[in-house]
């Protein structure tokens, strides 16, 4: 396949989240359709993130099957974990793409890996959202709200994999610069999606 | 709000941290840090939960792009192995416990024995009223004897037919992991539980291995037909076969007719009789097949 392709949605909404909890039941049984539906659904989502932290093809495949292999062996845990399936399932993805591409660098110290544990065991942690419902237009208009600088560090942050330190030395200012950006941006966010839901609510 | 020291943090050190800590932007050991205090600490924090309320949402900000193709093909077969390893240790531990109750079930025997040999050599008195009830006790153990001996039977059979459909699912993995063979997943058509399983179609769909459990036992003149469907196309009969109380299937048919490279879907229905010419509904389980050649 050359170059990835650009398709129509990324998997359905939060309103499919009584579905996917059944899902999550049938993959606690280890019932393999359960697995595959999961990949129908959220594959292509799972996959552009990956792809979108690490920027390498073959390594955001690695992080998918990790991600998807964690949650079919962990899909039991799920009930201990906040939010939608979906968030869960992106989390964990997240999570091992960050991995990733830390690894690939020398500059952050890593806890020793080989802890005898099977991939997909340490977990993302998970919050309620506050955006459940809103679609992405929405999401991009509340992402506009906020100042560049603050969209700068949060993207270096959630998408680059970089630390609060690193953000710092990368842009040139000084660290409680780059904790206030990130704060503010986080709570313009939050007001602004807040603010959507309710005009539409 | 009151200050704690938990996990080596104050309260502010947490508030001060809590942006970074939910987009992931604290060294490993500082997360750790937070975590502990957030578990520890008597105060709520709501300021991470609100401010990690809004990190999920910056998923939707991601360009979605398609995965290859054989990316689905190689989780599942991931999976399997994974399931494979799994049913090993389950195996050896219900191996084991089959043992125990074995062990169990001789020592009883040994238990028993005495005791109903002592009844048997009292005679008169007390002992006459005294003896239907030994002989009570004496038939519950028996009946327990029976039903363990039964359980163990019925575990070494549920034992080695998950050894045989193991050994099958592993089989058609290999097989749809040739060049230009497909894998397809048969689940239910709404996503509801029931029955599931694997096929790897090879040739273009002439031939067809496919391994399914959690089966309705067929009866009579019952049986499972397997059904191919190439695009638009009506499907085509490629076989049938039966299923015993185990409700595992493994079956394998050459007689599918040669595809022009359409989008092949495998299809179970359960048939009155053998020979069906068009499918009776429902579905018992579906799947599309995907692999290096789509």
């Amino acid at each position: 396949m050359s170059g990835p392709e650009i398709v129509a949605r990324g998997g359905p909404g939060p309103n499919a989240d009584r579905t996917d909890q059944e899902t999550m039941e049938r993959l606690a049984n280890g019932d393999l359709g359960a697995l595959d539906r999961l990949y129908e659904h959220y594959g292509a989502m799972s996959y552009s993130i990956a792809y979108r932290i690490t920027g390498n093809s073959a390594a955001a495949e690695d992080v998918v099957q990790e991600a998807f292999l964690g949650a079919w062996r962990n899909a039991a845990r799920y009930a201990d974990a906040r939010g939608t399936v979906r968030t869960w399932l992106l989390s964990i993805v997240h999570h091992r793409a960050i991995d990733a591409v830390r690894r690939r660098r020398p500059t952050i110290e890593l806890p020793e890996i080989d802890t005898g544990l099977p991939a997909g065991l340490t977990m993302p942690d998970t919050w309620d959202e506050v955006a459940e419902g809103l679609d992405r237009d929405a999401i991009q208009v509340a992402l506009a709200r906020i100042s560049d600088v603050q969209r700068e560090a949060i993207e270096l942050a959630y998408f680059s994999g970089l630390t609060q330190t690193e953000i710092a030395e990368r842009t040139g200012v000084p660290l409680g610069t780059v904790k206030g950006r990130l704060r503010l941006g986080l709570q313009g966010l939050r007001a602004a999606m807040l603010a959507t839901g309710v005009d539409r609510g | 709000m009151a200050d704690h020291l938990v996990g080596g943090l104050h309260c502010e050190d947490v508030e001060d941290l809590a942006a970074s800590f939910v987009l992931g932007a604290l060294e490993p050991a500082e997360a750790d840090a937070v975590r502990a205090h957030l578990a520890g600490c008597p105060e709520a924090h709501a300021e991470v939960a609100e401010l990690g309320s809004v990190v999920p949402s910056l998923f939707d900000t991601v360009e979605v792009v398609a995965p290859p193709a054989a990316l689905r093909e190689r989780i599942m077969a991931a999976a399997v192995a994974d399931t494979q390893r799994a049913t090993d240790t389950q195996r050896n531990a219900d191996t084991q416990r089959a043992a125990d109750t074995q062990r169990a079930t001789d020592t009883q025997r040994v238990i028993e024995i005495p005791r109903l040999s002592d009844t048997q050599r009292s005679s008169g008195g007390s002992a006459a009223f005294r003896r239907p009830l030994w002989t009570a006790i004496g038939l519950a153990a028996a009946l327990a004897l029976v039903a363990l001996g039964a359980w163990n039977l019925q575990l070494r059979g549920q034992v080695d037919q998950l050894a045989a459909y193991r050994n099958a699912v592993a089989a058609v993995i290999d097989q749809a992991a040739q060049p230009g063979a497909q894998l397809a997943v048969l689940s239910q058509p709404n996503g509801a539980a029931g029955p599931s399983g694997l096929a790897a179609l090879t040739g273009g769909g002439t031939s067809v291995s496919m391994v399914m459990r959690d089966l309705v036992p067929t009866s009579g003149t019952e049986v499972y037909e397997a059904w191919l469907i190439e695009g638009a196309n009506a499907p085509v009969p490629i076989g049938s076969f039966t299923v015993d109380a185990g409700g595992t299937a493994i079956f394998a048919t050459s007689a599918g007719a040669p595809a022009d490279g359409s989008a092949l879907t495998l299809a179970l229905t359960r048939e009155p009789r053998a020979g069906a010419i068009t499918p009776t509904l429902p579905i018992i389980a579906a799947g599309k097949a995907a692999g290096q050649s789509s």
